[in-house]
């Protein structure tokens, strides 16, 4: 129950409400306390010691997180006392860490360094040993480095308490505390998803994407080969973010320049290859409906869900759509319909993505995924890797001019761009399963019910003389309770779409870091920002239909013949097996 | 309606049959103790013993029983004889032997006897009319102690519920489920006054109630049985000896809280204690006591045990949840607190295993009687693990309120081997140290934490003078930073910071302000760690500077660890201990070790000038803390020395000093002692011109005249002085500064001035009578002696004190052929005057009375005829440590005497030179002077030496008259007079020796060869003769070469 009392703050009385947190009050009255640990989304951890406060009567100082108002409550935020001691639980963090901001990622959006700046650090008076750890770079996806950790322990909540993977937890004790995965295994050897969200929430650069910059700037300048990017629905609603923009602006046109400029020879969009997908798709469901498949099916864009299956549910692997995510169906058509068309040895093409994604990494290496034992995606590289590519080209990104995607895989339907929006992939497959299965254009087009970031979202569509039941999940955590509710009731839903990141692929482990627009990760405003940008790609377009896309008819009418025929089978379509991570249990 | 009590009295009488008929009355019963600490002191060899030697012998009716453990360490394994109609016996320190001849006297020939306490088969004469007291035997040790939590420990078999029956078990759970309400049962807690004995304090009642009042189906009890403090040991001791009574008081607390069920959360490394406990649960199910509708009732209740991992942190009762509940054990910020949200969410009551065994007697005994023992605030009693440099170690429960130095002293019979007691660090590693000034504390919750230490779980550690303040605060983080959860950045980095400062100190590479960054993080932790691990493990840091900050100082700023502990500061103990800074001791004992002889000697002549003296006199505190004295006996480092010097003096090997380019400045030396030869050969050697003035007209000081020829010939003496003289030193004899030269000539002449005129003005007793005829002090009458005088003494005499010169005087006055006698107001185990000088004094056959003190002097017609003394008795300890003695009333008596020679110290007498020279004196009237460059505060002049210090020591003297030198030549130099201190080093590299520690073994150690009794009583011949080169070989292959050991 919520009502009204009066705390002094600074020797200042101000009516707060009470049943919520120090912090929380501070924060509303407008005192910003210092945290670390501390994330809105996740549990209190009350660990960092950062936020401390003052409070009359207390014997020690409280921790602002941790601790309720009650009335009467007086809390001081910055005596000179408090200060020192703030100070000097920061200056403990940074003695055990690296130090070398000029080296690293995460200058200038690092956490720990804004709240040595905030805090206010001159001098060092502890300084000892550090704690020096290997970096571990044995997954596709990203990379550890615990030497930077500060322990705040928001990626072990996150995948645990959101993504429910559990892939990492605190170890040892005392000084040689660490995170680290079951048994120290390699991260690649572990149960992490490579989703990256725990990316998202580090303050430092403990967690980061696996670079592919360094190997992508050699291959550009290799003019053996094409080199053909793709651009996924997301990046270009965030990409401004990288370069200061405030979020929900959409970068596309001048994101096809600087690509060009930093010497791609073709830029494709990787929304063609998502209204692609819905093809393959949407027939896929039609015929699992109609012809008493496996039900529901679920949807298969998302890497990090994929592993997550193999590992966690592989009882219900026939359930998943056996379709290429479309970046993957864009690579298989770059290197079989586009390398016969231009006559080019598929060999001599260098075929990279641009995704909001760290799992793509990890997609890209999959060996289910080769066509006749061939990589099909050779590259892919993160929002933040391609704005830090673009700005170490010195591309004025901002200021030149915009360009088009090239043609053949360049355009794409409405309905594509919102694949990168939770719900987005539901609400494209259904736009043109409804045509294809009542015959009749579908009138309402935008299935509001299937939007917004509520962890679960269900509609029920009426098609023709079938209800299809549909479930949209973002989170793996809801993904889930969404599977163990299938288990218990396997005719609850026909169709279920699960993103791994809450949001979807707007707030994918690739993109921009928040703190530089100054937001937090995980927050909800910057989610509707960038996926208003979609929403209103797809409203500007007069094709908002999938099946509707020219490029889409001209690629079955020359190359594919048909959904779900032997060619796309071959091309578009791939398998799942159950994987068991080698650090902790072998087959 | 259920009928507990009854039900109860049902199985009671059962359980007396069935003891009955094992043959309780009739057979003879031989406990053993059986507890860990006793198994591992072969107990379990004890046990076989017995059986076979009753089997051997075909005896029957004899039961073999176990019991717990009583506390006792040291006396460990302990055996009781039971038999029926006979006065029971105990015997300690039981060994096979003793097996065969216990069942001897007992079974076979039926002639036991009471021996003696303390022997090896002690028995004590008690009756029976207080059972504990009579098992327990030893008085000195239980008459302090109340025991109520381990009432039953160490006498009824731990794992028999018939004797838990026979001692009142169960009876109160049988009380509280007939008569009390639940609220009524926290009500009695409450009033007992009862607190958390996990260290905490809350209080016990409150919280049960706090839990009682919360609304939930499912609630827990919980007994933290987590022990993890280094030398604690009571939960431990508890649950094998008597384990019942915790289930029993978790059963209580299970009806008082309404919870259906509890956990014992226990160490993994306590497998006897968990058999125990395992044993005692399932008796207690089989009984009726736990399960289902215990003793009838419709109440429930059920105990499971879960072994911990054994990380200190799961003592913190969220970090315990966690465990339990099969996560990381890591605290969490509280509120909420347990009682509301603890175990799977569920309002939780958490007590330790202490607390639990209270709860019985409270409820039986009634609060009244509970809360009629302690202190205001602190009830009841408390269990102590008592360890570290302590007589009688053990685990001992005493009344709230008792203080320290009861605990320390009564019970615990004081410091081992007669060593000082320096600090008593209560709470293990969360406590502190306590120090000396504080040791009337009363123990109890309020008065430790005022302290700033805590009661903690019972850890009691008690320290010695060997024990290194900083290197145990050092140790005690180590602990906890070991066992920090890391989960918060207080804990997790700033220990880490504070063990490194500590390291950094105890390695002699401290600087000022990290005294200051320890205090600033120790503060910091304190006030913003996540648990009591964090908030209390700065504690040790805490008291320790604020108690001990000289210590720190001396590791910091001086590079001297007191104790002679901190491997980094010291190299070697006896190299550091040397007052002289560098003596080279262990390389030269290495370099004689491998028959280097000519080059020891060489290593020897050039860290000390004076070194046939010091072979001789020197106090050898290097000897005390020889770190082979700890294994069997101190090597003989004088010995050695002495060794060197007659090789050398032998075979006519001299020093040979370098001498630097003369400077062309002068300075003047007053007094020849050793502080002035010292300070004369060290300046000398920089070149200066010295010219020493000598009031007597012979040099030496002190060492001429003090000391009688038997221990330091006079011709060895010159010897040595002649060859400090050799350096160009100018030696005035006759010449009294302030008469015959006046102190400002000396001002105007010499660039530099040191004060070295010892102190010889003897002291007074402050008795009537004293300006009597016939009363000599000893210094007078040594001088007198020595310089070849006429002395004036009787044929009967008395001397009065108990340092060297009153041993001195009077094997001195012994030789001269008159009777004497001395006397000593403490016991030999006091005296300051070395043990050897003192046991060659008895065998010389003279006489020495302790506890003795002078009143008065009785004299005929100013002529001394008799002393009037009284008897003394040791009362409680000063502040020099030791047992202060107190004079007996009544118990005065006269000796008859014609010569008294007072011998209880010496003042400097200097009007002379002080008097107008602005030099300062003390109240001792010693000079002041800036202790570390003994500058004394005037132009030019400095001091050092017994007319600084008051009576010393020949190295003290000679350390100031060295360090004086260095001062001298800066000030000359006009540079800042600043002492720079180093980390003690070894002299030279010597290698080790290469041996086995058979090899070692085989070599005989000797004694100090010494002229026989007969052969010296009535001369003065040098009584020790000098070890010859085998026997100094071999004492020197013995020593363990601290200095080439790894400085970690």
């Amino acid at each position: 129950m919520s009502s009204n009392i009066t705390i002094k703050v600074n020797n200042k009385e101000y009516q707060v409400e009470n049943d919520q947190t120090v912090m929380q009050a501070l924060d509303k009255i407008g005192f910003h306390i210092p945290r670390l640990c501390y994330h809105p989304k996740l549990s209190i951890e009350g660990a960092c010691r950062i936020c401390i406060v003052e409070v009359e009567g207390a014997a020690n100082y409280v921790t602002s997180c941790t601790a309720k108002v009650v009335e009467g409550m007086k809390i001081k935020t910055n005596s000179a006392e408090l200060r020192k001691v703030r100070r000097d639980i920061l200056e403990l963090l940074l003695d055990n860490h690296p130090e070398d901001c000029n080296i690293c990622e995460r200058d200038g959006n690092c956490e720990l360094q804004g709240l040595s700046r905030t805090i206010g650090i001159k001098k060092k008076h502890f300084s000892g040993e550090k704690n020096v750890h290997t970096i571990d770079m044995s997954s596709p996806s990203m990379t550890r480095d615990p030497s930077k950790c500060v322990l705040c322990g928001r990626c072990v909540r996150l995948c645990s308490e959101i993504q429910g993977v559990n892939a990492i937890n605190f170890a040892n004790r005392g000084f040689n505390s660490e995170i680290m995965t079951a048994y120290n295994a390699p991260i690649s050897e572990s149960v992490c998803i490579n989703c990256g969200q725990c990316i998202t929430v580090c303050p430092t650069a403990a967690l980061s994407e696996k670079y592919h910059t360094v190997e992508l700037f050699k291959e550009l300048s290799n003019n053996s080969k094409t080199k053909i990017v793709q651009i996924a629905p997301a990046v270009r609603a965030a990409i401004g973010e990288a370069f200061g923009l405030e979020p929900g602006i959409n970068l596309e046109k001048k994101l096809v320049a600087a690509l060009r400029k930093l010497g791609f020879d073709l830029v494709f969009d990787t929304q063609f290859s998502a209204d692609l997908t819905i093809m393959e798709e949407g027939y896929e469901f039609l015929e699992r409906v109609t012809t008493g498949g496996v039900l529901p099916m679920i949807t298969s864009c998302s890497p990090a869900w994929i592993k997550y299956a193999e590992q966690f549910h592989s009882d219900i692997l026939p359930n998943i759509s056996t379709c290429k995510s479309p970046m993957s169906m864009m690579s298989s058509v770059l290197k079989t319909y586009y390398a016969k068309k231009s006559n080019i040895d598929p060999k001599d093409i260098y075929s990279v993505a641009i995704m909001p994604c760290t799992a793509k990494k990890y997609e890209a290496a999959r060996d289910e995924l080769n066509l006749d034992g061939n990589r099909l995606t050779d590259a892919v590289v993160t929002t933040r890797e391609i704005a830090w590519m673009i700005k170490s080209a010195g591309i004025d990104l901002l200021n030149i001019e915009g360009e088009e995607f090239d043609n053949l895989f360049g355009y794409s339907s409405g309905a594509a761009a919102i694949f990168g929006v939770t719900g987005g992939v539901m609400e494209a497959a259904l736009r043109t399963a409804y045509e294809l299965y009542v015959g009749e254009t579908i009138i309402d087009i935008e299935f509001t019910e299937l939007r917004g970031f509520k962890g679960i979202k269900e509609a029920t569509v009426k098609m023709g003389d079938k209800e299809i039941r549909v479930a949209v999940s973002h989170g793996l955590g809801n993904a889930n309770t969404i599977i163990d509710m299938i288990k218990k009731d396997p005719q609850r839903y026909h169709f279920i779409e699960i993103m791994s990141c809450p949001g979807g692929c707007i707030n994918g482990g690739g993109q921009p870091y928040p703190a530089g627009s100054g937001y937090i990760a995980l927050d909800e405003e910057l989610m509707k920002k960038r996926a208003a940008v979609l929403y209103d790609i797809d409203r500007g377009k007069t094709i908002r239909r999938s099946h509707e896309n020219p490029e889409i008819q001209r690629i079955y009418k020359e190359f594919f013949e048909r959904p779900l025929g032997p060619k796309s089978h071959k091309i578009l379509h791939t398998h799942y097996d159950k994987k068991y991570p080698e650090g902790i249990y072998r087959k | 309606m259920a009928k507990p009590i009854e039900n109860l009295k049902k199985i009671k009488n059962e359980a007396i049959q069935d003891l009955i008929k094992n043959g309780l009355l009739s057979s003879t019963r031989i406990y053993i103790g059986m507890s860990t600490c006793e198994i591992a002191a072969g107990s379990k060899e004890i046990w076989n013993a017995f059986e076979k030697e009753i089997n051997e012998k075909g005896i029957k009716d004899v039961q073999l029983k176990q019991k717990g453990c009583e506390g006792r360490c040291n006396l460990e394994p302990t055996v009781e004889v039971l038999q029926t109609g006979k006065i029971p016996f105990k015997y300690v320190n039981v060994d096979g032997e003793m097996v065969q001849e216990i069942v001897n006297r007992h079974l076979v020939s039926n002639d036991a006897e009471y021996g003696t306490r303390r022997d090896n088969m002690m028995t004590d004469p008690f009756m029976l009319t207080d059972r504990s007291k009579f098992i327990l035997g030893d008085v000195d040790f239980f008459s302090k102690q109340k025991r109520i939590t381990l009432r039953n420990c160490g006498i009824i078999d731990p794992d028999s519920m018939d004797d838990y029956l026979s001692v009142r078990g169960y009876e109160a759970l049988a009380k509280v489920l007939e008569k009390y309400s639940t609220e009524k049962v926290a009500d009695e807690i409450e009033k007992s006054g009862l607190r958390g004995r996990g260290g905490g304090g809350f209080p016990t009642g409150l919280k049960w109630k706090l839990v009682a009042k919360e609304q939930s189906a499912e609630k827990y009890v919980i007994c933290n049985a987590d022990e993890g403090d280094p030398g604690a040991f009571m939960d431990r001791s508890a649950l094998e000896g008597d384990p019942h009574i915790v289930v029993e008081g978790m059963i209580i607390a299970g009806y008082a809280i309404g919870a259906k069920k509890g956990f014992v959360y226990i160490r993994a490394e306590y497998p006897l204690a968990i058999e125990r406990l395992r044993k005692a649960i399932k008796d207690a199910k089989k009984y009726g006591f736990l399960g289902k509708n215990i003793l009838g009732t419709n109440f429930d209740f059920d105990i499971e045990l879960v072994l911990g991992a054994g990380a200190f942190v799961c003592g913190e009762e969220t970090a315990l949840i966690h465990s339990i509940e099969g996560n990381r054990g890591t605290p969490n910020t509280k509120p909420p607190y347990p009682a509301v949200s603890g175990l799977w969410g569920k309002p939780t009551l958490i007590n330790n295993v202490e607390t639990f065994a209270n709860i019985a007697v409270i409820i039986l005994d009634g609060y009244e009687s509970f809360a009629s023992i302690g202190t205001q605030a602190s009830k009841g009693t408390k269990v102590f693990a008592l360890a570290g440099k302590i007589n009688n170690s053990g685990l001992i429960e005493v009344p709230m309120g008792i203080s320290l130095k009861e605990i320390i002293y009564d019970i615990g019979g004081g410091i081992k081997n007669g060593k000082k007691f320096k600090a008593v660090l209560t709470g293990g590693p969360s406590g502190g140290c306590i120090p000396e000034q504080f040791l009337e504390t009363p123990v109890d919750y309020d008065s430790l934490k005022a302290l700033g230490s805590i009661m903690g779980s019972g850890g009691m550690i008690v320290l010695d003078e060997d024990d290194c303040m900083i290197d145990i605060a050092r140790y005690f983080l180590e602990f906890t930073q070991n066992e920090s959860c890391g989960k918060c950045t207080p804990c997790r980095e700033g220990t880490r910071r504070m063990l490194e400062l500590l390291t950094k100190i105890t390695a002699g590479k401290g600087e000022e302000e990290d005294i200051e960054k320890l205090e600033r993080l120790a503060n910091l932790i304190k006030k913003t760690a996540l648990c009591g691990l964090g908030q209390s493990a700065p504690n040790p840091v805490l008291t320790t500077i604020k108690y001990f900050r000289d210590e720190y100082t001396a590791h910091v700023k001086y590079k001297k660890c007191p104790a002679v502990v901190c491997k980094g500061i010291i190299s070697s103990p006896c190299q550091h201990a040397c007052l002289l800074g560098g003596s080279g001791a262990p390389s030269y004992i290495g370099l004689i070790a491998q028959e280097k002889i000519d080059k020891a000697l060489t290593l020897l002549y050039h860290e000390n000038p004076l070194p046939v003296i010091c072979g001789r006199v020197c106090h050898h505190p290097c000897e005390t803390k020889c770190r082979r004295g700890k294994i069997d006996d101190s090597i003989k480092i004088r010995e050695l020395k002495r060794f060197l010097t007659d090789y050398g003096i032998e075979n006519k090997i001299q020093a040979k000093p370098v001498i630097k380019a003369q400077k062309n400045k002068k300075v003047a030396v007053i007094g020849s002692g050793p502080s002035g030869l010292t300070c004369s050969y060290y300046l000398a050697l920089e070149g200066y011109s010295v010219t020493i003035f000598e009031k007597l007209s012979v040099a030496g000081g002190m060492l001429a005249v003090a000391i009688p020829e038997y221990r330091l010939p006079k011709n060895l003496l010159n010897h040595e002085i002649d060859n400090i003289l050799k350096l160009g030193i100018e030696l005035k004899l006759n010449t009294d500064i302030g008469k015959d030269v006046k102190f400002e000539d000396l001002k105007r002449d010499f660039d530099a001035i040191f004060v070295a005129a010892g102190a010889q003005k003897g002291l007074k007793l402050g008795i009537p009578g004293e300006d009597s005829e016939g009363i000599i002090d000893a210094v007078d009458l040594l001088r007198d002696i020595n310089m070849g005088n006429k002395v004036n003494i009787g044929e009967n005499v008395a001397v009065i004190g108990g340092g060297n010169a009153a041993i001195d005087a009077l094997r001195t006055i012994n030789r001269l052929g008159k009777k004497v006698k001395l006397l000593y107001r403490r016991t030999k185990d006091e005296m300051p005057a070395w043990e050897e000088e003192v046991n060659e004094a008895l065998k010389e056959g003279i006489d020495i009375e302790f506890l003795v003190a002078p009143v008065k002097v009785i004299a005929v017609k100013g002529k001394i005829t008799g002393l009037e003394c009284i008897k003394m008795e040791l009362g409680d300890i000063d502040k020099s440590g030791r047992r202060k003695p107190v004079p007996i009333p009544g118990s005065e008596f006269i000796i008859e005497i014609d010569t008294l020679v007072p011998a209880i110290s010496q003042e400097p007498d200097i009007e002379s030179i002080a008097g107008g020279n602005g030099l300062k004196l003390s109240r001792w009237k010693t000079i002041e002077v800036h202790p570390e460059t003994m500058y004394a505060g005037e132009e030019k002049v400095f001091a050092g030496g017994d007319v600084v210090s008051g009576p010393g020591t020949v190295t003290q003297a000679m350390a100031d008259g060295k360090a004086a030198a260095k001062m001298i030549d800066k000030f000359i130099r006009g540079e800042e007079l600043i002492m720079q201190y180093e980390v003690t080093k070894p002299a030279a590299e010597v290698e080790l020796l290469e041996m086995t520690d058979e090899e070692i073994e085989s070599l005989k150690r000797f004694k100090m060869p010494m002229l026989e009794a007969e052969e010296r009583k009535n001369n003065f011949k040098e009584t020790e003769l000098g070890f010859s080169r085998y026997q100094a070989v071999c004492e020197a292959k013995h020593c363990l070469r601290c200095d080439k050991e790894d400085k970690g």
